[in-house]
């Protein structure tokens, strides 16, 4: 009964939330500058073909009807017509971009995982440790500092050590492996740096739980204790975590992508912003804000999943 | 050394070199007096040396003007944004959690409206589309109050939401402390009881989020959505420098680690006094 | 009819081409080309099909067509260079040879060319090329409905033609001047005797197409089928396109390549990528246009490799007002920011092993150019001066436009500079990508009261002869002249040098005396002339390096060694 009413309020937020990122990016796209018709016609300036396109892209329509013409659009998949590319719809340049742009993303939140978890799990058990206190300011100097600032200094010791002579890793491109190692490091900072110190606090909570207490009080080892109750329970607030971790990868990968020229969909947005190709921006914001909710509706499942106690509250 | 002296001097370093970063941005320009904007074309990417402390960029512009003025700009829009997110996040937020009903149902549903965009993603998408033509129309200055504009835009709902949450749980106290009987109006609740003890939070809550607006400005500026030269923005420095990167290394070195001790000390006093608080 | 062809490349210069001009043109030009050989000791030809060619297509981070009767720009020129071809091509000393054509005749009054096409030329997917093709891929690039009608590549090469003013304008809806005699046979009429039309037909607008394949559907540039010397396999969007050799290629085709990859470098650091990925072996050959030299920062510590080549160039980049738009409808105020502008200080920022001065329209080397022009000097005093006479309002909007790519962004930040320092004026810059900017030019030249207020363009030779650069760019109503600049004088000086067969001296004179007014009137603001810079790796062998970058006569020759 419960169960149902929660389900019900997740999904009237859902909804909501999914209103508010098509309508916001809608309005930006509304109240942009310029003509679009008119710098698409160029020279060929018409007035029949002014108007037939201006009705083609739907922009003699009062703005409420424009804007479920959007979203009924985007719901169909279709995310209007390039400026620049004309005529050619949004969605076939953009999704040349999504495969990199989602391995390129995968592959840092795996990072992530993978040192930021461990880092945090042994920062908790060591509480107060000099591990604990060098490791938290390197997490927190890591997530902090810039992921561009991050690629620079990687740049700098590439551009020495290749000058004295080693071999060096490519700064831009995409391809084989030996593409994505720039890339994926300097993208997982952010999330890893976020990862361990939430992994860290949580498992501090834990670990000082009354259950935990009374565990060892029946004499299980600590060992034991960490393993079997506290990790499990820590994996729940992981499950959140993972939400705004990809928040992160999704926004730093703009940064990523430009600096190292890797031909996902935040390297099409910037450069669309050059030929103020807005539909192509616009819709590579609404792209990435829907994964970023997708990605929390799905920690929001297994974390209730995972939590008895949210099921039957 | 236990902890907590650790932590006080960890403190004091912090907060030290942060007030130094003010001083010299705001003071800089009256003291080492070079044009940020003079085209040295005779020291091109030069390295350090008496006519440039810093080196110069690819087009002889002196460094060191440039990190001030950079500087500058990261600490007005960083200021103005917190201004705006705490007068109108904490005010809404207030607002919401005090008078409840139809006001805070609004506050909360625009706050979670704006909460629904992940980060910088909305501040880059309003300076993309509306940076160039608010520069033509309102020059540097218009564009830089368009950056910060977009950045606050994104940052007041989660003020709103700490300050309303707060708020919320000190109604409770505040109603039993002074008693509708006695006559207390709303100001005099709010003014006495509420505010003082909100305080705590919103400075903690400022101070944090100014780590992530600072970011967010040099981010903008990194992508060329910042400002337009002849302003500096310490993004848009980096981001030049990548250029020539080969050829003189230490034009992307200053700007990032100027970027980079802003941003730490920033965030190591906001992380020190979320720890206090 | 002409058009703003400012990123379309001019492959033409050299003796090959002197010999061949009229009368008209006295002065041959001599322009170093380069055939690059194998160091001694390296045997030349490895294993076949192995080799891979990677090759920088600066400029461009994704191409929105491959339809030669829609691109425009150089990178992408390039690549349609290497699937289509045409009649004609030209050798490595720059002179007409036959391609998709077997041989011509010329008639007596040299206005009709007949062509007979080679034997068993066939597409690279299989099928004959027959005259129709031709012509179809003719008219289509004239055709208003596909190709770029009046503004378009076509009317800008292929003007000549009988008729095709009328289809390129809509007035007729067939090229009157082409037609295919019989499957093998096509006849060519002109409007005028020419000495160029063999060298306009060169150029992609003259690129054999196959009826059935741009007939196929929209996007038939995807799969396109032409008579070039590879074939496109893979089209990597935002990164690169990959060719392979083309079994039906009539010379034979490449087979020592596996493949030539064409990678896209765009934006505002395509040209540092390239030359970044260039030193770290990524990419094999960088700078190949003209437009998209090395960059100028770089320049010094290269310049004296052996794989580093570099030659002057008849290209100048310029800035242009709007004469029909305030403030520089006023001729004081025109005057006032060319005075402005110090060019030593251009020179400065970008090295001088990249670019020289240039203060007056004609490029040095042009015929016409040994006679003396006085320019408009670095004056600030004066500017400032003028400035005040023409009671120009400090507070007025001035808004400069440019496309970004290479150094542009640099020099125009310079210019900012020093007409802040010496005007006392804050110019906005307004940087576009490459194809927006040359949108914009178009619509400016369409409607100057609503056009661009000022830009910065470039300008390269089609061919060695004054008539391309004072009276294709400056007479009243011509293509490129986007600014409007409008002088009754200067318009009959160079209505009469145009004609003018006989005498050559009285010729360059005229355009000699119209160029002193374009300058005293500032139609043009010059500023200087760009070299054009190459990296070639030493294993690549057999390209050409020319003045107007790097050109392939003949595929056969090139070798990767390296990479195979």
């Amino acid at each position: 009964m419960f169960f149902a009413q929660f389900v019900v309020r997740r999904l009237a937020s859902l909804v909501f939330v999914l209103f508010s990122i098509t309508f916001l990016t809608f309005i930006v796209g509304y109240l942009a500058p310029g003509d679009p018709v008119q710098a698409m016609m160029g020279a060929h300036r018409d007035p029949d073909t002014y108007a037939r396109l201006r009705h083609e892209y739907g922009l003699d329509r009062p703005w409420l009807e424009q804007y479920t013409g959007y979203v009924k659009g985007v719901l169909r998949g279709d995310l209007g017509k390039s400026y620049r590319y004309a005529g050619r719809p949004v969605w076939e340049l953009v999704q040349q971009g999504m495969g990199t742009s989602a391995a390129l993303g995968l592959a840092a939140l795996a990072v992530s995982l993978v040192i930021g978890l461990p880092v945090g799990v042994i920062a908790a058990a060591r509480a107060g440790s000099t591990f604990d206190r060098l490791s938290m300011i390197v997490m927190l100097a890591i997530f902090s500092i810039p992921s561009f600032v991050i690629a620079g200094v990687l740049q700098i010791a590439q551009v020495t050590l290749f000058k004295a002579g080693l071999p060096n890793l490519p700064t831009s491109g995409w391809g084989e492996l030996r593409f994505w190692v720039l890339p994926v490091v300097v993208l997982s900072g952010a999330s890893t740096g976020y990862m361990a110190r939430l992994t860290r606090s949580t498992v501090l909570e834990t670990l000082d739980a009354d259950y935990i207490r009374t565990a060892r009080a029946k004499g299980a080892t600590p060992g034991r204790v960490l393993v079997r109750h506290a990790l499990r329970n820590a994996l729940i607030p992981i499950v959140t975590v993972l939400g705004p971790s990809v928040a992160f990868v999704v926004v730093g990968s703009f940064v990523v992508e430009n600096v190292f020229r890797v031909p996902g969909v935040g390297f099409i947005a910037v450069q669309s912003i050059g030929t103020r190709d807005y539909p192509v921006i616009q819709s590579v914001t609404l792209l990435l804000a829907l994964t970023v909710v997708l990605m929390n509706v799905l920690a929001d499942v297994a974390y209730t999943m995972l939590d008895p106690r949210i099921r039957t509250t | 050394m236990n902890a907590s002296r650790l932590d006080r001097r960890a403190l004091i370093l912090s907060a030290s070199v942060l007030g130094v970063l003010i001083v010299l941005a705001v003071l800089g320009p009256f003291i080492y007096t070079v044009d940020p904007a003079h085209a040295d074309v005779n020291n091109l990417r030069a390295w350090p040396s008496a006519a440039h402390p810093l080196g110069s960029d690819d087009l002889g512009r002196d460094t060191l003007a440039r990190l001030l003025s950079g500087l500058r700009v990261s600490l007005a829009v960083a200021f103005v944004v917190e201004a705006f997110t705490v007068i109108v996040g904490a005010g809404l937020g207030l607002a919401a959690g005090y008078f409840g009903g139809l006001v805070d149902f609004l506050v909360s549903r625009a706050a979670d409206m704006l909460f629904a965009f992940p980060g910088l993603l909305l501040a880059i998408l309003i300076s993309a589309v509306f940076g160039a033509s608010v520069g033509a129309f309102a020059g540097g200055a218009g564009r830089l109050l368009l950056v910060s504009g977009s950045l606050a835009i994104v940052g007041w709902p989660l003020m709103a939401r700490y300050v309303r949450g707060q708020t919320l749980s000190l109604k409770e106290r505040a109603f039993i402390e002074s008693t509708r009987a006695l006559g207390a109006g709303d100001g005099e609740l709010i003014g006495r009881h509420i505010l003082p003890n909100v305080l705590g939070l919103v400075i903690v809550s400022a101070t944090l989020d100014v780590a992530g607006v600072v970011v967010g400005e040099a981010t903008l500026g990194l992508l060329g959505l910042s400002a337009q030269p002849p302003q500096t923005s310490l993004g848009k420095m980096i981001a030049e420098a990548f250029r020539y990167i080969t050829l003189n290394w230490l034009q992307v070195f200053f700007p990032s680690l100027a970027l980079t001790i802003l941003v730490l000390s920033v965030s190591f006093v906001g992380d020190e006094l979320r720890k206090r608080a | 009819m002409t058009v703003s062809k400012s990123n379309i490349p001019a492959v033409l210069t050299g003796l090959g081409a002197a010999a061949l001009v009229m009368s008209a043109c006295a002065t041959p030009v001599s322009v170093r080309t380069v055939v690059v050989t194998a160091p001694p000791g390296v045997a030349p030809g490895a294993a076949p099909g192995k080799q891979v060619l990677r090759w920088a297509l600066e400029g461009i981070n994704e191409p929105s067509t491959l339809d030669p009767a829609k691109a425009s720009d150089a990178p992408v020129v390039f690549a349609t260079g290497l699937i289509f071809r045409g009649l004609v091509q030209l050798d490595a000393q720059l002179r007409v040879i036959p391609d998709g054509a077997a041989s011509w005749t010329v008639s007596d009054d040299t206005k009709t060319y007949t062509f007979k096409l080679r034997d068993n030329l066939k597409f690279s997917d299989g099928s004959l090329v027959t005259a129709d093709d031709v012509a179809f891929s003719i008219s289509r690039t004239l055709d208003p409905k596909t190709g770029g009608g009046s503004s378009g590549n076509g009317a800008y090469y292929l003007t000549n033609i009988l008729g095709a003013d009328d289809l390129a304008g809509g007035k007729a809806s067939t090229l009157q001047g082409v037609k295919a005699l019989d499957p093998k046979t096509l006849e060519i009429k002109l409007k005028n005797p020419s000495a160029y039309f063999l060298y306009q037909l060169n150029f992609i607008t003259g690129y054999i197409l196959s009826k059935k394949n741009v007939t196929s559907g929209d996007k038939w540039y995807e799969k396109p089928v032409g008579t070039g010397p590879f074939v496109l396999s893979e089209w990597q969007h935002n990164q690169k396109l990959v060719l392979t050799p083309n079994p039906n290629y009539w010379p034979g085709a490449p087979n020592q390549f596996k493949s030539v990859e064409l990678v896209f470098y765009g934006g505002d650091q395509g040209s540092t990528t390239a030359f970044n990925d260039y030193q770290t072996g990524q990419v094999d050959v960088i700078g190949s246009f003209g437009q998209n030299p090395i960059p100028s920062q770089f320049v010094p510590q290269v310049k004296d490799q052996p794989d580093f080549h570099s030659a002057p160039q008849f290209v100048v980049r310029y800035v242009a007002f709007n004469n029909k738009r305030a403030p520089f409808d006023n001729a004081q105020v025109r005057q006032a920011f060319a005075k402005a502008v110090d060019r030593s200080k251009i020179v400065q920022l970008l090295g001088e092993a990249s670019v020289r001065s240039q203060a007056r329209i004609l490029p040095g080397g042009i015929p016409g150019s040994e006679l003396p022009v006085q320019a408009l000097d670095f004056d600030a005093a004066g500017a400032k001066k003028l400035l005040g006479d023409a009671k120009f309002d400090p507070a007025t909007k001035v808004v400069i436009s440019y496309g970004t790519e290479g150094d542009n962004a640099k020099v125009l930040e310079l210019l900012k500079q020093q007409w802040q320092d010496n005007l006392g004026v804050d110019v906005t810059l307004e940087p576009l990508e490459l194809q927006t900017f040359s949108q914009k030019l178009t619509d400016t030249y369409n409607d100057p009261t609503k056009g661009l207020q000022a830009y910065y363009s470039v300008w390269g030779a089609d061919y060695p002869d004054p008539q391309n650069w004072i009276s294709q760019q400056l007479r009243t109503g011509v293509g490129n002249n986007n600014g409007a600049y409008s002088n009754a004088d200067f318009d009959k000086l160079v209505d009469a040098a145009d004609v003018e067969i006989k005498d050559q001296a009285k010729r360059l004179q005229g355009y000699n005396k119209a160029e002193q007014l374009a300058i005293n009137e500032v139609g043009w603001l010059p500023l200087f002339s760009p070299n054009t810079s190459s990296m070639i790796k030493p294993y690549v062998t057999g390209l050409v390096f020319t003045g107007q970058g790097v050109v392939i006569p003949d595929w056969s020759a090139v070798r990767s060694i390296e990479r195979s």
